[in-house]
C-alpha cells in the first residue's frame, strides 16, 4: 500500500498562484469587452470577432480548469475525464453542424411558416 | 493525525484498524487518498454531464447565429452590457474565492474558509439580484413601463413599444437605436428575433438556477464547517463543491460574450 500512498502525493497550487491567475482572468475580461467595444467602431469580418471572443472565453476556460479546478495537478484520469468533456463536445458540434451544412445550412431566408 | 474518539461508530470499527484515520473514511475505501481520489473523479463525471446539457443550449446558439447572423446584432444590442459586465466580475472575484477557501480548508483554518464561502455567496446572490433586475427590466417593458421601479410603483405607463419575452406579446422594436418607435413589428410575429430572446432566456435561466443549487451547497459547506466536519486531513467536500462553482463560473465566461458582446 506504500506505494500508493506515494502515488496521491501531487503537486499544489497555493493562494499566490490564485492570485495570479484572477488578475490574468480580469485582464481577459476587460481585453474581450474592449475588442467588443473596438470591432464597434471597425468594419471587421462578423466571423473574426465571434473566433476573438470564443478564444478568449476559451483562454479564460483553460486557465480555471487548469488552476481553480486543480486539473493541472490532478491524476491522470481526472484529466481524461476533463478532456471527455472538450471531445463530447466536439463530437456534437462536428456532426451537428456537418449534418447542416450538408443539407444546405443557412436556409433561404424569409417569413417563418 | 485523528485519534479514535469515543463515538459508537468508531467503537463499532475498533476491531479493523481505523485508528489510524477520521471517521469519515467509508469501509470501501483503503485510504483517505483513495476516496478523496473517488470523489474527485465522480464530480468530475457529473461535470462531464454538465457540460454537455449547457453543451446542447451552446448548439442551438450556434445553429441559429450563423443563419440569423444580423438579427443576432440586432437583438443583442437589447440587452444590457454594462450590467453584464458587471456580473462577470461578479462570477470572477466568487471563481477567486472559492479557490481560497479550498486553500484554506488544506491549511485547516475553519474561519477563513467560512469567511471565504460567505463572501462567495454574498458574490452569488449580488449575481442573482443584477441577473433578477435585468429580467425584470425585459417584462417591465411588457408590462408598458421603462424600469421596473416604474412598473413597482405604477407610475409612467405607456402604449408597450417593446416586449422581448418570448411569447404571444413579443414585440421587437423596428428602430433599434431609439427602442421607441413609431413602427413596431406585430405582436406575437414569430420572426427570429425571438430565438435569440428564447436562448437568453432558457441559457440565463438555466445559468440562474445552477446558481441558486450552487448557494445551497455553499450554505451546506458553511453549515459542515462550522459543525466542524471538515478539517486539513478531510476537505473533500469543500473541493468538490468548489468544483461545481467553478463549472457554473466557465459557462458564463461562454454566455457572456456569445450573448452580451454581439455584433
Amino acid at each position: 500500500m506504500a506505494h500508493h500512498e506515494h502515488e496521491h502525493e501531487r503537486g499544489h497550487i497555493g493562494p499566490a498562484t490564485y492570485y495570479k491567475v484572477f488578475a490574468a482572468l480580469m485582464v481577459l475580461m476587460f481585453l474581450t469587452v474592449g475588442a467588443w467595444w473596438v470591432e464597434g467602431m471597425l468594419n471587421i469580418p462578423r466571423a473574426l470577432g465571434v473566433f476573438i471572443a470564443v478564444a478568449i472565453a476559451s483562454t479564460k476556460t483553460v486557465l480555471i480548469v487548469l488552476f481553480f479546478m486543480h486539473i493541472k495537478v490532478s491524476s491522470r484520469v481526472t484529466q481524461l475525464y476533463a478532456v471527455a468533456a472538450l471531445v463530447a463536445l466536439l463530437f456534437m458540434f462536428v456532426i451537428t453542424m456537418g449534418d447542416y451544412f450538408a443539407r444546405g445550412w443557412p436556409p433561404e431566408l424569409g417569413p417563418l411558416p | 493525525m485523528a485519534t479514535t474518539t469515543s463515538t459508537s461508530s468508531s467503537h463499532a470499527h475498533a476491531d479493523h484498524g481505523h485508528a489510524d484515520h477520521g471517521p469519515e473514511l467509508q469501509h470501501h475505501f483503503s485510504t483517505a487518498a483513495q476516496q478523496k481520489e473517488a470523489a474527485t473523479l465522480g464530480m468530475w463525471v457529473f461535470l462531464v454531464t454538465e457540460v454537455m446539457l449547457f453543451g446542447g443550449i451552446f448548439m442551438a446558439y450556434a445553429v441559429y447565429r450563423w443563419a440569423f447572423p444580423d438579427i443576432w446584432a440586432e437583438a443583442a444590442y437589447h440587452l444590457n452590457t454594462p450590467l453584464g459586465t458587471i456580473n462577470t466580475v461578479v462570477l470572477l472575484v466568487s471563481s477567486l474565492t472559492v479557490a481560497l477557501a479550498v486553500s484554506a480548508a488544506e491549511a485547516g483554518k475553519r474561519t477563513r474558509i467560512i469567511q471565504l464561502i460567505v463572501v462567495t455567496m454574498l458574490l452569488g446572490l449580488a449575481f442573482l439580484g443584477l441577473k433578477a433586475y435585468e429580467y425584470s427590466e425585459k417584462f417591465a417593458h411588457c408590462a408598458g413601463y421603462s424600469t421596473p421601479i416604474e412598473w413597482v410603483t405604477n407610475t409612467n405607463q405607456h402604449a408597450v413599444y417593446e416586449c422581448l419575452v418570448p411569447g404571444q406579446a413579443f414585440l421587437f422594436p423596428a428602430d433599434k437605436t431609439t427602442g421607441a418607435s413609431n413602427a413596431p413589428t406585430v405582436a406575437g410575429q414569430p420572426t427570429p428575433y425571438q430565438l435569440f430572446f428564447l436562448l437568453y432566456f432558457i441559457a440565463t435561466g438555466l445559468h440562474a438556477v445552477h446558481m441558486l443549487i450552487g448557494l445551497a451547497i455553499m450554505s451546506y459547506l458553511v453549515f459542515i464547517t462550522w459543525r466542524g466536519t471538515i478539517s486539513s486531513t478531510y476537505f473533500t467536500p469543500v473541493e468538490i463543491g468548489g468544483l461545481y462553482w467553478h463549472l457554473i463560473d466557465i459557462v458564463w465566461v461562454f454566455l457572456f460574450p456569445l450573448f452580451y458582446l454581439v455584433h
